[in-house]
């Protein structure tokens, strides 16, 4: 489990606790995937500390970038669903094209967020 | 345990509130079918109705649509797009009030499908394009009620949709399985008879019905084939939620039929992504 900044939120990343406003109202449950939709309604509400599942790759030690994290947390996501179905050569193709497409939205997020608020820093 | 398998034309006889399409959706669906009638007329019903106005304006000024000018009349919109794309509009906005705030509890839920549905919508619209099918509308329209059977589902039958919700996690399976397991019968199955009830065109029963076995379509098979395809595609893509954790396979026979280059596979689905986030914002 790590805790992210709403900064640092990503579409893709799966919550491991369940989200609620000031008001304790449930916004969304722990195991739900992230959307950027989400992403919004929560800036909305005014919620800024998330835990989502996956383990920390210390990024303080220079480690793996937030991106990398994100790239494989979605390539991750992505072989789980196509499981069942990777022994068809077209599925493959299906798959490394959405992969593709996938890894294309993270970046476009990245930069959206540069705009609209300081980086977070790293020590 | 009790088992009952009731007949799913019975479940959709009992269910008296089972929505149905209001009037002016109605009166533009018989416009459109008839020859005479001409653009002012189908214009008069439209502008009676200041939501459906602005929907429609919205829609032919959005990308979707890809027209330079600005459009500022429903007359001017209905020559440009056409009649059918009208009803189509119309039909689609209706389908999703019609199931809209119903059930709070399920709302989230909801909205997951209904982004399923539209990926689904997007992608069946992109493959029409890239196959240059002649009549785009409607396979927007198809996918975007692929899976209307399952929201009747959620809506209507709330104790047999947690069991196959439950399933789905418990045993690993397709929710078509599930629904098979647990009802006798599945989503295709209630889209279809839910299609009969609204009167809408045969091949929009036919893809509805088929979406998971597109060679039983009969002469739809190549629609029904699109939508399954467009099915895969938004799934891959993480559009929306229909319900299953994983994918389900690609039917043979759909993928033969249509003959797409995989080398295409990686353009539709940048289109379909770009046209999603697109309409989305005009949907929801």
């Amino acid at each position: 489990m790590i805790r992210v900044n709403i900064v640092d939120l990503k579409p893709g990343m799966v919550l491991a606790r369940a989200v609620q406003n000031q008001q304790g109202v449930l916004l969304l449950d722990a195991g739900t995937k992230i959307t950027k939709k989400n992403i919004r309604i929560f800036k909305s509400w005014g919620v800024n500390e998330f835990s989502v599942k996956g383990e920390l790759n210390s990024p303080k030690t220079g480690g793996e970038t937030p991106e990398a994290e994100m790239r494989d947390a979605v390539e991750m996501e992505l072989k789980a669903k196509f499981s069942d179905v990777m022994n068809d050569p077209v599925m493959v193709e299906i798959f490394k094209a959405a992969s593709k497409q996938l890894m294309k939205d993270l970046p476009k997020i990245e930069n959206e967020k540069e705009n609209s608020r300081p980086k977070k820093n790293y020590r | 345990m009790k088992k009952r398998i009731p007949d799913p034309k019975k479940i959709i006889d009992r269910i008296d509130d089972l929505p149905t399409l209001p009037r002016t959706v109605l009166k533009i669906t018989e416009l459109v079918n008839d020859p005479k009638s001409s653009a002012k007329d189908l214009a008069r019903v439209i502008t009676d109705d200041q939501i459906l106005t602005a929907r429609l304006l919205k829609l032919v000024n959005s990308s979707f649509y890809g027209i330079p000018q600005r459009i500022s009349t429903v007359t001017g919109a209905i020559v440009l797009i056409g009649f059918d794309a009208i009803r189509n509009l119309l039909l689609t906005t209706s389908v999703f009030d019609l199931f809209a705030d119903r059930n709070r509890k399920n709302q989230q839920k909801q909205e997951k499908f209904w982004d399923h549905s539209l990926g689904c919508a997007v992608g069946a619209k992109v493959i029409g394009n890239y196959l240059r099918h002649d009549s785009i509308e409607e396979l927007f329209v198809a996918g975007l009620l692929h899976d209307i059977g399952k929201i009747v589902e959620m809506m209507f039958q709330p104790v047999e949709f947690s069991k196959i919700v439950a399933a789905i996690s418990r045993e690993n399976i397709l929710m078509l399985t599930a629904e098979n397991k647990i009802m006798g019968y599945n989503h295709a199955e209630i889209g279809k008879l839910l299609a009969e009830k609204w009167n809408l065109p045969a091949k929009l029963v036919q893809i509805i019905a088929h979406h998971h076995q597109p060679k039983d379509a009969g002469s739809f098979a190549m629609e029904a084939a699109i939508v399954h395809l467009a099915d895969i595609f938004c799934r891959a893509l993480n559009m929306g939620f229909g319900g299953d954790n994983t994918i389900p396979p690609l039917d043979r026979f759909a993928w033969q039929s249509l003959k797409i280059q995989t080398s295409a596979i990686e353009s539709i689905m940048e289109t379909m992504q770009d046209e999603y986030g697109d309409i989305r914002s005009f949907i929801s």
